[in-house]
């Protein structure tokens, strides 16, 4: 690296629309999505082999990749009171014995490793008086073992992880690419086909192998912890290319939510010792899991929330009804050394000091279980196309997922997926054709600027329609579920599918359009919302996190089976593909 | 179809928009203020090497009031870059004795002491025990 | 204007169009808890679609949605109205960055400083993947406060050194060399110090200290620039009195 900067150079694209630093049009390996996962998947693949290139695409600059909003903890086996069998239970009980156990056992295995190897690249994880790494307690887990950075861990991985990224000259950046399809060629993924934001212009990014690691959908949701670009694209992608979506009905509300803005509270805030109280002061979990409490699965304590509301026994606010999250007895110095996102969140946007006052929270839309049906190498029934982290399915969460795993699972699986996509690339002799490519960007050309943006407003707005999307799906598929609401969510998701050809856009430039984006955004969760409303009105049972009113027990006999949702040119045409069993045979789940 | 970015331009007068920028300026002019004082100093070396009625001369000079007055005005200023360079000190090098390092405050105020004590005693030296 | 209204004004620009930027005024509806982005999306959902700006997390982390809120460099997600409604918020792209449309600049120089400053652990032997290195909880407070940047670029947006002289280093990429340089487990400083030992480096900076007033996440980078001065300088002057000593 010379010494002297690099004079700013404002104009940094060259005349194919590709950033001035990248020469290649085509890569080894593409990944889409640069958050915890698809940066993992990167520097797996860039560490396996210095030939492989590797193209790494977001819609935003990475380090705005959603996992920077994690807080509480990433789980891993690290010491003695704890073993991979207790892990593996924890999490196969937690799934509601819908987890694949063979991919469970897979993933406990590696999670140790894969933070110790965070942790030498420079995580600032927290540490015990003896130097050693911290765990602590968290919600359905039987023993400590989650690892923290105080409560933003999340933060810190991603930004290992993005620093660290910038070790390998192979691992080229496309920031705020905005990919719109895949590339399908003679039966395989080639690669993806983009729109460059800053740029204006539409690029073929092509690729052996093409990873997914584009996040959750929760922003099909109204009152969701997650940020404003978790649209599901990656999801919606690969349904389009004929991937099924397993388990999309599987979707987690976490408890602690700050009304109004929907700002998570961590469950570290209860691993640490916090209660929860109703207006009464009683903790109520007691009706509900007296073995656990507080640190029952999130499922679990979501719907008991919504019963303690029903009961008449929550407070009110200006935002609803709410429940209250009591840290007073924690004290002021552990809240500040462990906890002290929670209080600067609380004091910035409900003005109060969790030192002495209650926290109001209510469950909100957190993570979805489900996503692109994947194996235990994140390898899609699509030859080149992979998915991992939230985006897929594999699955390790089954019906519900317990807090802290699903950092390890990015990282794990982030790993393995990055290996498996280097081993496919590495075994194939040449690039995928060009003509291929540069008939699907025609073809997107076509569809996205002369098709939807040359769209006149008229009476359908993209934000009208999105607002309609997420309350149907707030008020029909939430937290409880039951058939006539869920045929209606079926019904007027379907009205709004055909609703979306009539959206058009004030907003005509190339150059950075958000409105453009909010439209092919809002396209992909349409799709994605009717999966889950198929999925969730097909599974005549309750599992985990999908809870039916009309069908209040769970039917192992029937459905002990992943919901599996191919896309169709009418409502999705719904199957099942079995759930591995290996050890644990399903039981009652009692805490 | 790329669009032209649109290069910021720095509006003048641009330290007058806080009160952080405009003390910044101060202090900065301080630093220019205590150069040319320095050439003053300088300037009365000369004059004493040049003879008893150039010095003499130069002496008078400074002692006008037009002069007095725009000492005043400088010594504030050389004051203010003084007390900004104080306030540094404990940000550049952090003082540690116990798990966390002094904070700057504290060692900006042991600084203004020994200024205050050394200055006293310089004082006392020229103006012959007050 | 309704007493529940409050006027915002944003500076527009079009880049398809050229020219130069200009104000736009939206009269919106107020909340005593909005935020300045909830004023953003509500003009954009409601009034003026085509007003562009970043944002994402809407909890202060993720750093997207830096602007110039009545002149001084905001977190619009973190700036409620009721503190900056003095007749009207005035909302403008973050300063001394070129503007690619509305609100939204480039700040892809800001990503070639940060990757050159080496931003991760450099080490010789690396260890064995089954222990952690040890590092104690007073080491990782040494440098828990640098890394904490959010790269929003506010420090940038209200440096008046980088307004005028754009190869400067700044703010956060000098905080972030100083936070490889304490971590511990690090033995890459002697490169980045060598690095930063520049004109363009931290040798740049007056200490004006206003990047540290805007933080939004206290990383005092004012304080780390003068620190690593400090630093940058004694292992200069350890070279030039002791050469052939230890390579630190």
């Amino acid at each position: 690296m010379s010494s002297r900067l690099l004079r700013y150079v404002p104009k940094a694209y060259s005349s194919t629309g590709f950033p001035a630093s990248v020469e290649r049009t085509s890569f080894d390996i593409v990944v889409v999505g640069g958050g915890a996962a698809g940066l993992r998947a990167a520097i797996a693949a860039a560490e396996s082999d210095p030939e492989l290139t590797i193209a790494l695409v977001s819609k935003v600059y990475p380090m705005r990749s959603h996992t920077v909003s994690a807080e509480g903890g990433t789980a891993a086996v690290l010491r003695d009171y704890d073993s991979f069998e207790l892990h593996a239970l924890d999490t196969i009980k937690g799934s509601d014995f819908l987890a694949d156990q063979d991919a469970v056992e897979f993933f406990v295995a590696r999670c140790p490793e894969e933070i110790i190897r965070l942790e030498h690249w420079g995580c600032p994880w927290s540490r015990d008086e003896d130097g050693r790494v911290s765990q602590r307690a968290f919600g359905g887990m039987s023993v400590k073992r989650t690892v923290y950075a105080a409560d933003k861990v999340g933060f810190h991985i991603l930004h290992t992880l993005f620093q660290t990224s910038m070790k390998y000259d192979r691992i080229h950046r496309f920031d705020e690419y905005f990919v719109t399809s895949l590339i399908v060629d003679g039966g395989a993924c080639t690669g993806v086909i983009a729109m460059n934001l800053r740029g204006g212009t539409m690029v073929a990014i092509q690729g052996k192998a093409t990873i997914l690691a584009t996040g959750g959908c929760g922003r099909v949701y109204e009152f969701t912890t997650n940020g404003f670009i978790k649209t599901g694209d990656g999801m919606a992608l690969a349904y389009r290319a004929g991937v099924p979506l397993k388990d999309m009905e599987m979707v987690q509300f976490h408890p602690t939510c700050l009304p109004g803005t929907g700002i998570l509270i961590t469950e570290a805030a209860r691993g640490e010792g916090g209660y929860l109280v109703n207006k009464d002061g009683e903790r109520y979990m007691q009706r509900y899991l007296p073995g656990k409490m507080e640190l029952g699965p999130r499922d679990i304590l979501s719907r008991a929330m919504i019963q303690e509301m029903k009961a008449g026994r929550a407070f009110e606010g200006p935002y609803g009804l709410y429940l209250g999250l009591d840290l007073r007895h924690l004290g002021a110095k552990k809240i500040n050394e462990r906890i002290p996102m929670v209080r600067e969140l609380t004091e910035k946007y409900m003005g109060l000091d969790p030192i002495h006052e209650l926290i109001p929270v209510r469950p909100g839309q957190h993570y979805i279980m489900g996503g692109v049906s994947t194996n235990g190498k994140g390898e899609t029934t699509l030859p080149g196309l992979y998915a991992v982290g939230e985006t897929a399915c594999v699955s390790i969460n089954g019906a519900n997922r317990l807090g802290s795993n699903s950092l390890s699972e990015c990282l794990v699986f982030g790993a393995a997926c990055g290996l498996a996509a280097a081993g496919f690339a590495k075994k194939k002799a040449s690039y995928p054709r060009g003509a291929a490519a540069r008939e699907a960007l025609k073809k997107e050309e076509a569809r996205v600027f002369d098709g939807l943006l040359g769209r006149e407003r008229a009476k359908e707005t993209v934000a009208g329609l999105r607002v309609e999307m997420q309350q149907l799906m707030e008020r029909d598929v939430g937290i409880f579920r039951e058939d006539s609401a869920l045929a209606d969510a079926c019904g007027m998701l379907g009205k709004m599918r055909d609703r979306f050809a009539a959206v058009g856009l004030a907003d005509k430039d190339r150059v950075f359009n958000t409105e453009l984006t909010a439209v092919l955004e809002l396209d992909f969760m349409l799709d994605v919302a009717l999966t889950i409303a198929h999925s969730a009105r097909n599974r005549r049972e309750s599992r985990g996190a999908h809870s039916r009113t009309d069908f209040p027990q769970r039917d192992d006999a029937n459905y002990l089976k992943h919901t599996l949702a191919f896309r169709t040119d009418g409502p999705p045409r719904i199957d099942y593909m079995p759930v591995t069993i290996t050890k644990w045979q399903p039981v009652e789940r009692k805490y | 179809m790329a669009g032209r970015e649109y290069a910021w331009k720095r509006r003048p007068g641009w330290w007058l928009r806080n009160r952080r920028y405009l003390a910044f300026q101060l202090r900065e002019a301080g630093g220019v203020v205590c150069a040319l004082y320095g050439l003053v100093l300088l300037n009365m070396l000369i004059q004493l090497r040049a003879g008893e009625s150039a010095y003499t001369a130069f002496l008078n000079l400074l002692r006008t009031p037009p002069v007095l007055y725009l000492n005043v005005v400088l010594f504030a200023l050389v004051v203010w870059h003084a007390l900004t360079w104080f306030m540094l000190i404990g940000k550049a090098q952090p003082i540690q004795f116990t798990r966390k390092p002094l904070p700057w405050k504290v060692v900006f105020g042991i600084n203004v002491l020994l200024w205050l004590g050394v200055s006293g005693a310089v004082a006392y030296l020229i103006f012959g025990g007050i | 204007m309704a007493e529940s209204d409050v006027l915002f004004r944003v500076k527009r620009y079009r880049p398809e169009s050229g020219g130069r930027p200009t104000f736009q005024e939206y009269t919106i509806p107020y909340r005593s808890d909005m935020v300045v982005l909830d004023g953003l999306n509500y003009i954009k959902d409601h009034i003026d679609p085509t007003l562009t700006f970043r944002w994402s997390c809407r909890m202060g982390i993720c750093g997207s949605c830096g602007a110039d809120v009545n002149g001084q460099p905001r977190l619009t997600c973190g700036t409620y109205v009721r503190d900056v409604h003095k007749g009207a918020v005035t909302v403008e792209p973050l300063s001394n960055f070129p503007i690619l449309k509305d609100l939204v600049v480039d700040f892809d120089d800001f990503l070639r400083k940060l990757a050159s400053v080496t931003p991760y652990i450099v080490r010789k032997d690396w260890g064995d993947l089954r222990k952690e290195y040890v590092q104690y909880p007073e080491d990782v407070e040494a440098y828990r406060q640098q890394s904490l940047c959010i790269n929003c670029m506010l420090c940038y947006a209200a440096c008046p050194v980088f307004g005028s002289s754009p190869e400067f280093v700044g703010p956060a990429a000098s905080a972030l060399a100083l936070r490889y340089n304490r971590d511990t487990r690090d033995e890459g400083a002697a490169g980045r110090l060598a690095r930063l030992n520049t004109k363009t480096g931290i040798w740049e900076c007056t200490f004006v200290g206003e990047c540290s007033v805007v933080c939004p996440k206290d990383v005092d980078p004012a304080a780390a620039i003068q620190t690593l001065k400090f630093l940058a300088t004694m292992r200069h002057m350890r070279r030039l009195l002791m050469p052939g000593a230890s390579s630190r």
